[in-house]
């Protein structure tokens, strides 16, 4: 275990301190995995799908906020239904209006949920997503995780309705639509997946809320163990005992990346150099504040001390749970002073301010 | 001489006000009940739309007959119909977001008690200064 530590703790380190070439390089591959996907799912259009188009928005993602990038997938996703047929396009314009306007917009910071769920589900692996979210988020997520089940099934259905389109008449194109929602009314399995994605994202959230010890990895066993069972016995209501396999492999390398993230920490308690400017009436500050969790690492060897202290007095036979309380207290009391200085403040530029200029 | 401990408390507030301060800070420009009902406004608004674009594709799966038989279509309950569900759809929405913003108001409020103690802590250093100097 303490190898794989002091190895998080190195990842931290150089993340902290190169985390502005790190965000945008992985948001670019996140992008290009997006674009590549929808392009692969659901690419009608050949001009969408060329690299330098693909490239070039990634680029653009790298750069923005992850709102554009979702922003910018469902346009690239409605336009290549648009090249196939236009109104099957129209009718993907309402139902994402509808999401948005019903439900995503009260959840936009976890807009980019209703993108990665389409994605994942084509890498197999959606499953990721109401484990990660019950780590990190609350239930209230369960609103984007949900439309976003919608939306793959949406695209889904777009698609198979747009192969077997034989021509373009409008009646045939009016039928095609009201094929694509009679089958998304009557689609059981959409529904299912909503109530497990929802059952998980609950199950994980509120185990890992309980108080014992290693809360958050058993949550995510906890909600692996409730996505298999609920997979399995949607799989038997439907009859589809074709997917039960895939679907296992699918949550258990889904655990395995929630509990990879949660380990690595990246996205839970991440605060990295942080970067301020302000002013008063003599200066103005640029302070770099590094966070003071970068050089804990031999605190990691500190503790396993403890450990054997504590086993060697419990063999001697003189254990006093007094000692163990003082030593805690003692932790808890450096932590606190700790707090009241959160950053060591490495590089405080201040340059005098010339009022008499001119 | 640089205060560091000026610095400190600036640094914190400084952080604090560009990143999850940004909105709470925001939101403190607001009177709860104004901020409440603007929310509730802008939810009803997005629900019309939703709600039209709902009607809209309704339509369009009806379509066929819908023109086959438009003139025999009894009108008066049909509209009665779609207004009285989205009644019930606006005054949903309305309600739920009334609920869930002034949870989220209170819970910024909250949040910002902090801020001001750091900034009446800062508001002292600067006295000191003063009285220093």
């Amino acid at each position: 275990m303490m190898p794989l530590l002091v190895f998080r703790e190195r990842v931290k380190n150089f993340y902290q301190t190169h985390d502005i070439y790190i965000n945008p390089v992985v948001k670019f591959i996140f992008a290009l995995i997006s674009f590549v996907t929808i392009n692969k799912e659901i690419g009608f259009d050949p001009r969408l799908e060329s690299l330098p188009v693909v490239l070039a928005l990634s680029l653009l993602c790298a750069f923005t906020p992850s709102s554009i990038m979702v922003l910018l997938a469902t346009v690239v996703a409605a336009l290549h239904v648009y090249y196939a047929s236009p109104l099957l396009s129209i009718l993907i314009v309402l139902l994402l209006l509808i999401i948005y306007f019903m439900f995503a917009r009260f959840t936009p910071q976890y807009g980019y949920v209703i993108l990665a769920i389409p994605v994942l589900y084509i890498l197999k692996i959606p499953y990721v997503i109401p484990m990660l979210l019950g780590i990190i988020a609350a239930p209230i997520t369960i609103v984007p995780t949900v439309c976003g089940v919608l939306v793959y099934y949406i695209f889904q259905l777009v698609k198979a309705a747009v192969n077997t389109q034989v021509n373009n008449s409008v009646d045939d194109i009016l039928m095609l639509y009201t094929n694509v929602i009679d089958n998304l009314k009557g689609n059981k399995q959409m529904i299912m997946t909503m109530v497990i994605f929802a059952l998980v994202l609950l199950v994980v959230y509120y185990v890992r809320k309980m108080r014992f010890d290693y809360a958050f990895e058993i949550s995510i066993a906890a909600g692996a163990l409730t996505c298999v069972l609920g997979f399995l016995i949607s799989n038997v209501i439907l009859d589809k005992s074709d997917q039960i396999l895939a679907m296992i492999l699918g949550t258990i390398v889904s655990a395995a990346i929630v509990l990879v993230i949660h380990f690595s920490q990246l996205t839970l308690d991440y605060s990295g150099v942080e970067h301020a400017q302000f002013e008063d009436d003599v200066y103005y500050y640029y302070v770099k504040a590094v966070p003071k969790v970068t050089v804990t690492t031999p605190q990691m060897k500190v503790k396993h001390i403890n450990v054997k202290d504590m086993s060697q007095s419990l063999a001697k036979g003189g254990y006093h749970s007094g000692d163990e309380e003082d030593e805690e207290y003692d932790e808890e009391e450096d932590a606190y002073n700790d707090s009241k200085d959160d950053f060591i403040y490495t590089d405080v530029r201040t340059d005098r301010k010339n009022k008499t200029d001119n | 001489m640089l205060n560091t401990n000026k610095v400190r408390l600036m640094t914190k507030l400084a952080l604090y006000e560009t990143k999850e301060g940004k909105e709470d800070i925001r939101l403190s420009k607001y009177y709860k009940t104004d901020y409440v009902r603007y929310q509730v406004i802008k939810s009803i608004i997005c629900a019309t739309v939703g709600y039209i674009c709902i009607l809209l594709l309704s339509f369009m799966y009806k379509s066929e007959y819908l023109i086959a038989n438009a003139v025999t279509l009894d009108y008066r309950t049909l509209s009665i119909y779609v207004l009285g569900i989205y009644v019930i759809v606006a005054s949903l929405y309305g309600l739920v977001a009334w609920v869930g913003y002034s949870i989220k108001y209170d819970i910024s409020r909250k949040k910002l008690s902090k801020y001001y103690k750091l900034l009446k802590r800062l508001n002292k250093v600067y006295n000191d200064e003063n009285t220093e100097s």
